[in-house]
């Protein structure tokens, strides 16, 4: 059975959610990746397939080709510059975005940056995109660090997301996260999200945890994986409990399987 | 002789801060009892069937109390009016903004990419778009003037997104604070919302005022510190201290604003 539980996102019930997580650690073994693995490659596929929670909350629909803009640079941005924040108390936000930003464009002038990175994309904007680029970043870095400092455990800001290669599969799974929570033998995991969530939010935040799971070396399962929408003040988790883990995967192969079938439908 | 002059007024930053020995305690308490009358209100209001989209309550929709052609729902002053709040945007992050106009425009249509607003502007002939950047410059000029440093340490973040579902989401109010300052976390409320519109200030903007507010506290269960609107036509701001009294008025100007939305939905 699914164990979503739905809260606003008030420093108080946060803090439930996190310090209320179930006691029990649940680890993926080897037979459940192999599993997995043979289900993906019964999906035949001529492309590299990448899937995360937005694809299984699209139903496998696809979604238009990555660019970059000042919404699909303030979270790689200002979770970076959170980082530098919570090295050094006194640089404020702004700054940090400002720093990371800084460096970024450093990075392009030295000649390090690929073309199509995020460097490259900052350095070809005028000093006003720049601003609004950095504009964006502080309200994504603010808003994360308000959480953070709301919650009553220790907590640090993810150092990247979960990426798991599917053995032999020609699949790419991606699980985003923001906020890491040791607690005790185990985590919880915090992802933000903006806007508010949909009727797909709880597949989504599941297959995260699964794809999470799977990227931690030893399998432990995060014992609480809270999605927050601060936008629309909610919070919405999932335990970390093997029918969950299951049904997260699941739903990736679903979504692996209608991507198949579009592409099929479409080529006919 | 010795002339005394008048202290020169503060800026709208200082004047958002206030008097940090002044601010009260946070109140946490009041966001539950609002959610209570606005989805008391909701069930009470008289429909026929249950909307099969949600109804969306906006900051226009309390600003324009009846539906009757305003002169600020023009193209011109829409894109007057977002170029503006560009700007606001990048004064934020301390950003120095040279051509308010050119500067304001290539950051709004990195952010849109393509719109029907954008295609405007593309399409107006040389004397209109001199037009409109003359008067994007002048009202940036009044805002730069007033505005005063923002320091990084106030937390400032601009066009803050809000989305509060109401009534198993049939309900749905949505907000954009210009500009947002302070934090929720704390002991001492040091929340500060502000609103920039290139209109004079008028009933409207106090509606908008309140609301701002209202949603800000369902959303993140926290009463800000004050709410603030500034004119960039007339260089008038007003401010308002948050209270429950004032969050109370704002859940019935919803109320009715959902009910005119009701009737013509």
């Amino acid at each position: 059975m699914t164990t979503f539980t739905l809260r606003r996102s008030t420093p108080r019930d946060l803090n439930e959610l996190v310090v209320g997580a179930p006691g029990t650690l649940v680890a993926l073994t080897d037979d459940h990746r192999r599993s997995l693995s043979a289900r993906f490659r019964a999906v035949i596929s001529n492309d590299h397939r990448r899937l995360d929670a937005w694809s299984v909350e699209r139903a496998g629909q696809p979604s238009s080709s990555f660019r970059w803009s000042p919404a699909t640079a303030r979270r790689l941005l200002g979770n970076a510059a959170l980082r530098r924040v919570v090295r050094d108390a006194l640089v404020a936000p702004t700054e940090a975005v400002a720093d990371e930003i800084d460096d970024q464009l450093l990075r392009c002038a030295s000649g390090y940056a690929r073309s199509g990175s995020l460097a490259s994309w900052l350095a070809s904007l005028s000093a006003s995109e720049v601003a609004l680029v950095c504009a964006e970043a502080t309200n994504w870095a603010v808003q994360v660090l308000e959480i953070a400092q709301g919650l009553q455990v220790e907590w640090r800001v993810a150092t990247s997301d979960a990426y798991y290669d599917v053995a032999r599969a020609r699949t790419s799974l991606r699980a985003r996260r923001d906020l890491d929570v040791p607690l005790g033998e185990g985590r919880v995991v915090l992802r933000v999200r903006s806007g508010s969530p949909g009727k797909s939010a709880g597949p989504g935040l599941r297959s995260d945890l699964t794809i999470d799971t799977l990227a931690n070396p030893k399998g432990i399962a995060p014992r609480r994986f809270i999605g927050v929408w601060p936008d629309a003040g909610v919070a919405l988790s999932v335990d970390g409990t093997m029918a969950d883990l299951r049904a997260g995967a699941r739903d990736l192969v679903r979504t692996a399987v209608v991507q198949e079938r579009r592409h099929h439908q479409m080529a006919a | 002789m010795a002339t005394c002059t008048d202290p020169s007024p503060r800026s709208v930053v200082e004047a958002l801060r206030g008097d940090r020995r002044r601010r009260p305690r946070t109140d946490r308490s009041c966001a539950p009892g609002l959610r209570s009358i606005l989805e008391d209100g909701i069930f009470e209001l008289p429909y026929d069937t249950v909307p099969a989209t949600p109804l969306i309550v906006r900051a226009s929709s309390l600003r324009q109390q009846s539906l009757s052609t305003d002169i600020a729902l023009s193209a011109h002053a829409r894109v007057r009016g977002i170029l503006v709040n560009q700007v606001l945007r990048l004064l934020s992050v301390g950003a120095l903004v040279t051509d308010p106009f050119d500067d304001a425009l290539r950051a709004w249509r990195l952010e849109v990419g393509s719109g029907e607003l954008l295609d405007f502007v593309d399409r107006l002939s040389g004397d209109d778009l001199a037009r409109l950047a003359t008067d994007v410059t002048a009202h940036a000029v009044t805002l730069t003037r007033s505005l005063g440093p923002v320091s990084p340490h106030w937390l400032a973040r601009s066009a803050v997104r809000a989305s509060v579902l109401l009534a198993s989401g049939s309900v749905v109010l949505r907000d954009v604070v210009d500009l947002m300052v302070g934090t929720t976390v704390g002991e001492v409320a040091s929340v500060a919302l502000f609103d920039v519109t290139t209109s004079p200030l008028g009933e409207g903007a106090e509606r908008t005022m309140r609301y701002h507010a209202l949603v800000q506290t369902l959303r993140s269960g926290v009463v800000p510190l004050r709410t603030s609107s500034f004119s960039t036509a007339t260089g008038e701001m007003w401010s308002l201290d948050v209270d429950a009294e004032l969050l109370t008025r704002s859940t019935h100007e919803v109320l009715e604003a959902l009910s005119a939305i009701a009737r013509h939905a």
